[in-house]
């Protein structure tokens, strides 16, 4: 469990975080949603390590590990931009952990996580050759494959297009089960956020505006900036769905489940 | 959280400081006191008033800036009108391939060797004289001397130019000819208007080169008399002046500080496009005919200025027994006086490119991939900057002046950090922006897989900025091998380089010898700068796999 007390942090004189206070319990995805500027990237920095809070304190199973080095954590986490290295081809970025540290996972398992992940054949080929769904696989196999205490993914779907977003969606999700992995997503996206975490943590003005289970928070926004900024998008876009799938939904009502 | 300490990086920024502190900001220093003291130390404007009071001095002064400027301009317009060709015409690629490659073919000689060059092709005896049945100009004096400086600085004007045109979003062309601009116009807004802080770079950059430069004036300067052959005879002349020595220095190192300054200044007004496409240009035949018979006019002129280089030595004796020998090579080679000077080059060479590069490299990791402080990064910043102003002989100057009497006089070693020193800003920019565009999320990346910093530098950051280094370590190389004006102070009999010994050899007439020995430095010179650029290309995965990235990215969109 990450448990988070009362962390505060400002850069020059401006407050980024006021007094954030939760709980990730352990094997969940929980997304920190909300618009550029609120603080979320800042959030997600300080549980990896590389971002000191002015105050408050980090726990992860009952230690503190305010002060603990980033390298010390054992977290680990997969940018935005994957920063996967271009002088190593995919096989190599995968196992470029493994050169350190050669026990942290057996053969059968790297071999478990490749297949899973679909980088099968793609192994030899050099990082440039790849589209951006099969680079964030990869950087997804290279972190995996250190066996990290809590996966962090900064906006993993916003590069991607259509059809890859929902499929690389699931595999984040087939993962965090399969390996009861605790998984902290940043994303400004409403949709990605709701459809792919446990639970999402709304952060607005450095603050928390709600941390709950999706379907609460369709169900019950906490205030109006969930109400009027988050909501109000899913609205927009179900709306237009309904709208192009009308005569769709004529004839079969109450067969919803098409659109997502 | 406790940051990690960047320990490494201290070490290497206190490693360059050190460095800068005591061979760049201690010897010019000493050098500005030396200006304003007499011998006996005492402090006076009395060495400034006795310089300013030589009746030839405000000449002299005139003639550096009068002939530096003017073939400022004169090499700018023509490094302009090349670019033109290249980038607006829809002549032969092979051509343009051709004159880009004659264009900075002058970068691997040395200056002096173009004075000597130029004597041979219009002088009395010269080859063109000959050719032409009469001598066409004077060549002693302003004529020689700007031929000589347009030459020069012809090559760095047309790479800045020529690189700044090819990110010109030509787009705009098609947007200025819809909107109804008339040919002139369109000209105007779309290709000068975004290259004036370009060629205003380019005239500054000429003119800051050829003021300083002291190969072209040693060679066909004659009677009229630059600001370097001033400070080349107060230090070297029949009886030496060092404190005159020091006050030309500083008389020269004004207006170079100025032209940078400026230069830093006009970097800020550049023009950015957000993209570059190319569109297909206008079918002109005869807008292609006259800018390609021109420049090839241009090409051939400049070559053949040259060409005086692959005949002389080939030669008996110029202009008198024109029988192929091959005697004066063998006289280089077996004369062990000489040969040694090219060995000694080449090691000189070798060495600055590798000290070089480490230094560049070095400082570029603190600025570019450290969280060190800001503080430190300008200082590193300045470093830079400074060393870019101060013109090579006025550093040789001051390194003259401290060393002197110590352990390092007469060393290679101190030629080799004069040169490390005296090139250090572009390599460092090169590096610098190579690193800067790296992912700046690698090194945590490779440290949550275990890697020490210095393992991520070995196994990431180098190996993805190798073709940079090579190109570091090119420039290095090949600088070394042609400057005369920062090594014409320090380099002592047992440390002569090719480059002062040609100087000498001026002194006794021998031309055969300062031709091989030209030559020599022009093959190794192309040769290294071919492998270099082999090396480079080889790291960023070379024309395969260009086009194999190419093959993939049209295959890609359906793969997942």
């Amino acid at each position: 469990m990450l448990k988070l007390q009362n962390i505060k942090k400002s850069y020059d004189g401006t407050t980024v975080l006021d007094g954030i206070s939760l709980e990730i319990p352990d094997g969940e995805i929980v997304s920190i949603l909300g618009p550029s500027g609120c603080g979320k990237t800042t959030l997600l920095n300080m549980i990896l390590g590389i971002t000191e809070p002015d105050s408050g304190s980090i726990e992860f199973n009952g230690k503190d590990i305010t002060d603990s080095p980033m390298e010390k954590r054992g977290f680990n986490i997969v940018f935005q931009d994957y920063a996967l290295f271009p002088n190593l081809n995919v096989y190599q970025n995968i196992t470029y952990g493994l050169k350190n540290k050669p026990d942290i996972s057996s053969k059968e398992e790297l071999e478990e996580l490749i297949g899973l992940l679909g980088l099968k054949e793609h192994l030899p080929k050099k990082i440039e050759q790849l589209s951006g769904g099969q680079k964030q696989r990869v950087a997804l196999a290279r972190t995996l494959v250190m066996k990290p205490k809590i996966l962090l993914l900064d906006e993993p779907l916003s590069a991607l297009d259509g059809v890859i977003k929902e499929s690389i969606k699931n595999r984040i999700k087939t993962i965090a089960k399969e390996f009861h992995l605790t998984t902290v997503i940043v994303t400004h996206d409403p949709e990605e956020a709701l459809t792919l975490s446990d639970r999402v943590l709304i952060v607005n003005e450095g603050r928390i505006s709600q941390y709950s289970e999706p379907e609460q928070i369709v169900n019950a926004p906490r205030n109006d900036f969930v109400k009027n900024f988050i909501l109000n998008q899913l609205e927009i876009k179900k709306n237009n769905i309904f709208t192009l799938f009308k005569n769709q939904l004529n004839i079969q009502p109450g067969k919803e489940s098409l659109v997502s | 959280m406790k940051h990690r300490k960047e320990k490494e990086i201290k070490v290497i920024f206190a490693g360059i400081a050190l460095i800068f502190l005591t061979f760049l900001a201690v010897p010019m220093v000493q050098l500005l006191m030396k200006s304003f003291t007499t011998e006996g130390g005492g402090l006076t404007l009395q060495n400034f008033q006795s310089v300013f009071a030589r009746e030839d001095f405000f000449e002299i002064l005139r003639n550096s800036f009068g002939v530096a400027g003017l073939s400022a301009a004169v090499t700018t317009l023509l490094a302009f009108f090349l670019a033109c060709t290249i980038h607006y015409t829809n002549i032969p690629d092979w051509i343009k391939t051709l004159i880009k490659g004659a264009a900075v073919l002058p970068m691997f000689l040395p200056t002096i060797t173009y004075g000597f060059a130029i004597i041979y092709s219009f002088g009395k005896q010269g080859l063109l004289t000959r050719l032409f049945g009469k001598q066409l100009f004077e060549i002693y004096g302003i004529r020689g001397l700007l031929m000589g400086y347009v030459i020069y600085t012809l090559p760095i004007s047309f790479m800045l130019i020529n690189n700044t045109m090819g990110y010109i979003d030509k787009k705009y062309m098609i947007v200025s000819r819809v909107m109804g601009d008339s040919a002139f116009a369109n000209f105007k807004m779309t290709v000068l208007r975004p290259l004036l802080g370009t060629l205003a770079a380019s005239v500054i950059q000429s003119f800051f080169l050829s003021f300083t430069d002291f190969g072209i004036p040693a060679a066909v300067g004659g009677k009229f008399k630059t600001i370097a052959s001033l400070l080349y005879s107060e230090m070297l002349g029949s009886i030496p002046n060092f404190q005159n020595g020091a006050v030309v220095a500083v008389v020269m190192l004004v207006p170079s500080v100025v032209s940078i300054t400026v230069l830093k200044i006009l970097e800020k007004y550049q023009i950015r496009y957000n993209k570059i496409s190319k569109i297909e240009l206008k079918k002109n035949r005869v807008r292609d005919g006259l800018c390609g018979g021109v420049s090839i006019l241009l090409i051939v002129s400049v070559l053949s200025v040259f060409a005086v280089i692959f005949v002389i030595p080939f030669v008996e004796e110029w202009p008198y027994r024109l029988s192929f020998t091959l005697d004066n090579f063998r006289n280089v080679f077996e004369d062990p006086n000489l040969f040694n000077v090219y060995t000694n080059s080449l090691f000189v060479a070798a060495a600055t490119a590798a000290l070089g590069t480490i230094a560049a490299y070095g400082s570029a990791l603190v600025t570019a991939r450290s969280k060190i402080s800001q503080k430190a990064k300008d200082m590193i910043e300045g470093i830079a900057l400074v060393t870019n102003t101060i013109p090579g002989m006025v550093l040789g100057l001051a390194f003259l002046f401290l060393f002197s009497g110590t352990g390092l006089q007469n060393t290679f070693l101190l030629i080799i950090i004069c040169n490390v020193v005296h090139f250090f800003s572009t390599p460092y920019l090169m590096m610098k922006s190579s690193l800067g565009k790296m992912n700046a999320s690698w090194e945590t990346t490779a440290m949550l897989m275990g890697d020490s910093w210095a393992k991520t530098i070995l196994r990431i950051v180098t190996p993805n900025a190798l073709s940079t280094i090579i190109e570091v370590f090119s420039y290095y190389f090949i600088n070394a091998m042609v400057t005369i004006s920062a090594v014409i102070f320090i380099a002592g009999a047992r440390t002569m380089v090719i480059t002062t010994k040609i100087k000498e050899l001026q002194y006794y007439n021998k031309f055969n010898e300062v031709f091989v020995l030209s030559l020599l430095i022009l093959a190794t010179n192309i040769i290294g700068k071919f492998a270099f650029t082999k090396l480079a290309g080889v790291t960023e995965g070379g024309a395969a796999g260009q086009f194999f990235k190419l093959h993939i990215r049209k295959n890609k969109e359906r793969s997942l």
